[in-house]
């Protein structure tokens, strides 16, 4: 009985700790800047202001926004589907150098993306892609390896003799993989999916050299020159940092069974 | 249906299926070889020349790895580096280890916990740092107002040559040690409760159960948690970025952030790309490093 309320003890200022900083942003973001010297920063402003929020729109944050969110769109997209139809070739076909290729898929995991971003960056400049959307996104939505390893090793548990009716009906390999293959794998699409877009929505390093207008600037990039051009408005700082926090939150709570499921799945190799 | 001859079907069955199979693959093999492995082959190669901006490169050999080695920016910031890895890995791996033996218990709302303590990984790191650069800030940051409700007149966190780096980890070991407690929970799952019962039966007490049976089963799940905190927090970049910008003085300056620094701020793109070749080595180091020594450890407890 102790024991438990010992536990329990624990476990609830380890959640407050976890929690306090986003209660402590949605605080801050919602104070005019009176409130935010008159006030303790674990109080709330009353009445709330939504002035930072005004001044942060003013500056083109909403543009950021759609960015992030279309950015995101895209990249996770691409990286979903090309990954499941490189993991469907290597776990059902048979081809030479399967093995070979695939060991060479699984050593880029141990490459750091600061090694690559100088080369990447040259490279885009070759192709005049600085600047660009095309260059924000092509570098990470072709392949990713991790990705690949994940569904690969699902889809080798799925039944193949599943595949051979359907392919004696008549069906080509898209149409088995569309039909048959992906709706047994939903656990680990929601898996990679989840990984990829918390990934590219808090992709930061790559955003920050490869594009400079503001047209094409990124929620992540926006809030670090923001705080550089205000100096410490800690009001528009927060609010700016609550538009880029809210949406991955939501996400997981509408998905939190899911998600907490499968990223222990994605620890056992 | 018709068949002919058997051997042709197999040989042409197996020409369509490389066909198809490199059809599947021709997206991703652009994305691994040309954007991940090429540019491994790309750094090797542009950090033996010189080549600023607007400059043409100059193949100059081994000349920027001898100023390397006596370049004391570049030491000081592997120390920097080594120094923040030294507290997030194993302050995220005991607490998240803590936190699992936590929550692995068949208590109410156990699962609520478990994913209230998960939510920080998914932080956006820029809007992390600024947000704690908040709590940090000595004058109305929350930090200080709460140790001034004690009557303690609290530091100036982030400007301090000494607290800078542990207030910067802090945050790293805040957000990753629910995140982690994840995988020793799913470690813990997998060992068989007889075992539990075996030990407490023979008298063990929980910690000697803990240090004997239990810890040596995660050994796995600690290889995985180990290897991948140490590459993560050797890349540490976004939230240093946001909470220091490398400061104060030189204190948070890690080797991404030289990285950074010399070829997107200076523009000297070969000696950035020397100093990338290092850090990759000393990642691969610590990796393997780390493969050998469990490797070694577990073949020892199987024929031990």
């Amino acid at each position: 009985m102790k024991l438990r309320i010992f536990v329990y003890a624990v476990l609830v200022a380890g959640c407050v700790l976890a929690i306090f900083p986003y209660f402590l942003t949605v605080l801050t973001a919602f104070k005019g800047p009176g409130q935010l010297s008159e006030t303790m920063p674990w109080e709330p402003g009353v009445p709330p202001s939504t002035a930072a929020f005004h001044r942060l729109f003013a500056s083109g944050f909403g543009g950021y926004l759609v960015n992030t969110t279309l950015v995101t769109a895209g990249i996770t997209l691409g990286q979903v589907v090309f990954a499941v139809l490189a993991a469907y070739a290597f776990a059902r076909l048979s081809f030479p150098g399967r093995d070979a290729l695939f060991w060479v898929y699984l050593s880029t995991l141990m490459v750091p993306p600061v090694v690559t971003m100088i080369p990447l960056y040259l490279m885009m400049q070759k192709l005049g892609l600085v600047d660009t959307w095309a260059g924000l996104m092509l570098p990470t939505m072709l392949g990713t390896p991790y990705a690949i390893f994940l569904l690969r090793q699902f889809f080798r548990g799925i039944p193949a003799d599943l595949e051979d009716a359907a392919r004696i009906d008549g069906a080509g390999r898209v149409r088995t993989l569309v039909s048959i293959v992906l709706p047994l794998s939903k656990p680990v699409l929601v898996t990679v999916t989840t990984l990829a877009v918390v990934a590219n929505w808090n992709s930061f390093l790559w955003p920050l050299i490869i594009t400079s207008s503001e047209d094409k600037r990124l929620l992540s990039v926006g809030i670090a020159l923001f705080k550089g051009e205000i100096g410490v408005d800690y009001n528009a700082v927060m609010a700016g940092s609550l538009i880029a926090l809210a949406p991955l939150l939501v996400l997981f709570i509408v998905f939190q069974r899911f998600i907490v499921r499968s990223v222990a799945v994605t620890g056992l190799k | 249906m018709l068949r002919p001859a058997p051997r042709r079907t197999h040989r042409i069955g197996r020409g369509r299926q490389t066909a198809a199979a490199y059809a599947l693959l021709a997206p991703s093999l652009v994305g691994v070889l040309g954007f991940l492995l090429a540019p491994v082959v790309i750094v090797l190669v542009l950090s033996l020349f010189d080549w600023k901006l607007l400059s043409t490169p100059e193949f100059i050999g081994l000349a920027n790895y001898r100023k390397l080695f006596t370049d004391s920016d570049v030491w000081h910031s592997l120390l920097v580096t080594l120094y923040y890895v030294i507290i997030c890995v194993p302050g995220t791996t005991i607490l998240s280890l803590l936190l699992a033996l936590l929550v692995d218990r068949k208590l109410r709302g156990m699962k609520y916990f478990r994913a209230l303590l998960v939510i920080p990984w998914m932080a956006t790191p820029v809007a992390l740092g600024l947000v704690w650069s908040w709590i940090f800030d000595p004058g109305r940051g929350a930090l200080n107002q709460f140790l001034g409700l004690f009557g303690v007149d609290g530091p100036a966190w982030l400007s301090s040559p000494v607290l800078a780096m542990p207030s910067v980890a802090a945050v790293h070991i805040w957000q990753f040690a629910g995140y982690n407690m994840l995988f020793f929970l799913a470690g813990l799952q997998n060992i068989p409760p007889s075992l539990r019962e075996a030990s407490s039966l023979d008298g063990a007490s929980p910690v000697a159960h803990f240090f004997s049976i239990t810890l040596p089963l995660l050994r796995p799940t600690m290889l995985f948690v180990l290897i991948t905190n140490v590459i993560g927090s050797f890349q540490a970049f976004d939230t240093i970025f946001v909470m220091t910008e490398g400061g104060p003085g030189d204190s948070t300056e890690v080797t991404t952030y030289l990285i950074y620094d010399e070829a997107f701020k200076k523009f000297d793109f070969g000696y950035a790309s020397t100093i990338s070749v290092l850090l990759f080595a000393v990642v691969l180091i610590a990796t393997i490093s780390q493969f050998v020594y469990f490797e070694r450890r577990t073949t020892y407890e199987v024929s031990g």
